[in-house]
């Protein structure tokens, strides 16, 4: 048995819905967040030892207020020894959850209090959002000159994948709809009515292939998770979701550095965490796949293994990532129906797998959930990151 | 209704002192590479040391300024500010013959009928005075000359 499998748990989760919320300032999404969490996990206030925001983006000066102890100020935390931010993008959640599992395994912390906030929806104009994210994870010297952004970032992979794998814009608008199934379903979610791929179709052009409606949209978020030594886990809640396996691969930091734009570091990140988790891509119950274009679903769900090469978009098309599908997918709706919110996007995932496998899905409830995978990415998808939790450790 | 805001100037390259040599050729219409003294790989974006083998003995050299399109896309809407002027244009991932990919803009071309694998050739923009662009343009016959 693999010596890191299954030794810590996330034990509590805390989240307020994604949206337009102009009246709830970042901190208090935070704050509630983290009182949730702190609240679901069986814990007091004094029991937590260590507190780790990530990034924000909206405002520099609220990010360096989360990174010199805000957060355990406002909420009346005692016995904190460290507030350390963990920080990359939209693969913070992931990175953050593997530093905080190394904390309590080795018993250099007791109770790790992740928490993200952010607020890009009512906190930056549209074109300022576009504007922050054509600089941001984008080399000033190698690619903002060229006109580089999050657009032509998802675009180029498009493009390549389609001219490799066949794969046609009906499979890329079908991963939305799936999203949108699930976000129907979501009371956090900000886009809850149906949603056809006709509409996607239809939807404004903005790098070709890209149309509007196969673009996530940034808004207002907030998420916490509170994470354990799985021993310490077992007495707290009834289901721990354990972390049975952890896998990464960095492989650029200028995008047009990756040498495969239909690939990136998927495989070998699937590799190391199934290996850790002792268990298969067959074994999953649910896949919580980074969404921020519908690409990097397609491409993670045949990296992972979850699919064979090219097969990604006829399973979205066939409905089997729905509910009540054979598999799955992203079922709190993703950046692309529930909202993106900055490194929160992937925070909102690793909440939803941990939600799933406690059994607190509500409506959208995949029953008897034992295997979650998780996976996340910063910036221009410089890093593949994959998780596997699961609610008994094989 | 007030009209859209003027455009802020296009964003100029942040410059290291070790990339320097690059953007000065690049002014006098020469696409120049690093290439390592030790193992003799070619080196795109320029670095401190080689990223193969380590070595510090860097050279610079000509390149052929001919490579293909690995992918690439065209802007119809939605751009950055700096570049909301430009519509519609091409943002490109070359991979040159030297075996190193960059990122760049196609130009001089149909965008409609561009195509992954074509063969593309360098071609300089200016931006302003210091600064020249090494953009990319269909090679002859390759089939989307505008
Ligand atoms: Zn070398």
């Amino acid at each position: 048995m693999h010596p890191r499998r299954g030794r810590s748990a996330i034990v509590g989760i805390g989240e307020v819905p994604t949206g337009r919320f102009p009246e709830r300032t970042a901190i208090e999404g935070a704050l509630q967040a983290a009182q949730q969490a702190i609240a679901d996990a069986g814990l007091r206030r004094s029991d937590i030892d260590y507190v780790m925001p990530t990034g924000t983006l909206f405002s520099f000066q609220f990010g360096n207020e989360l990174a010199t102890a805000r957060l355990v100020e406002e909420l009346g935390l005692p016995h904190v020894s460290s507030n350390c931010q963990v920080f990359s993008g939209g693969s913070s959640s992931t990175n953050a959850l593997r530093v905080a599992s190394a904390l309590v395994e080795t018993g250099r912390a007791r109770c790790v209090l992740f928490v993200h906030t952010d607020k890009l929806g009512t906190g930056v104009t549209a074109q300022g959002g576009i504007d922050l994210f054509s600089t941001a994870g984008i080399s000033a010297e190698w690619e903002v000159p060229f006109g580089q952004h999050y657009s032509t970032v998802a675009a180029l992979a498009t493009t390549r994948y389609q001219h490799e794998t066949g794969c046609t814009d009906e499979e890329l608008s079908a991963v939305c709809v799936s999203n949108r199934k699930w976000a129907e379903l979501n009371p956090h979610a900000f886009f809850r009515t149906p949603l056809t791929i006709a509409e996607v179709m239809q939807s404004k052009m903005l790098s070709t292939p890209l149309r509007a409606k196969q673009s996530n949209m940034l808004f207002d978020g907030a998420g916490a998770f509170v994470v354990t030594a799985a021993e310490r886990a077992r007495d707290l809640v009834q289901r721990p979701a354990y972390v049975l396996g952890e896998g990464g691969a960095v492989t650029h930091f200028v995008y047009s550095q990756e040498p495969d734009l239909t690939r990136f570091g998927w495989a070998a990140a699937a590799r190391e965490a199934f290996a850790e988790a002792g268990l298969a891509p067959a074994d999953i119950d649910v896949a919580e796949i980074y969404d921020s274009y519908p690409i990097y679903q397609l491409i993670a769900f045949e990296e992972l293994g979850l699919c064979g090469r090219g097969e990604a978009g006829g399973l979205f098309l066939r409905g089997e990532t729905w509910p009540g599908g054979r598999i799955p997918c992203t079922t709190d709706g993703g950046m692309l129906s529930k909202g993106h919110i900055g490194a929160g996007g992937s925070v909102s995932l690793l909440i939803e797998a941990a939600r799933q496998l406690m059994g607190k899905a509500g409506a959208r409830q995949v029953p008897g959930a034992r295997f979650a995978v998780e996976t996340a990415t910063g910036g221009t998808y410089f890093d593949a990151q994959v998780t596997i939790l699961g609610t008994e450790i094989p | 209704m007030s009209s859209p805001p003027a455009a802020p100037p296009r964003p100029r390259p942040v410059v290291n002192a070790w990339s320097r040599p690059f953007w000065d050729a690049a002014r006098e219409q020469k696409l120049l590479l690093q290439r390592c003294g030790d193992c003799r790989a070619w080196i795109f974006y320029p670095r401190i040391a080689c990223p193969r083998c380590g070595s510090d003995q860097l050279g610079w050299q000509p390149a052929s300024g001919r490579g293909t399109i690995y992918s690439f896309t065209v802007v119809r809407s939605n751009a950055p500010s700096a570049f909301a002027p430009l519509l519609p244009y091409v943002v490109a991932v070359i991979r040159l013959e030297e075996g190193v990919q960059m990122l760049s803009n196609v130009v001089d071309c149909n965008p409609d009928k561009l195509r992954c694998d074509q063969p593309v050739e360098v071609v300089f923009r200016p931006l302003d005075d210091e600064f020249t662009l090494p953009c990319f343009r269909p090679q002859a016959g390759s089939g989307s000359q505008s």
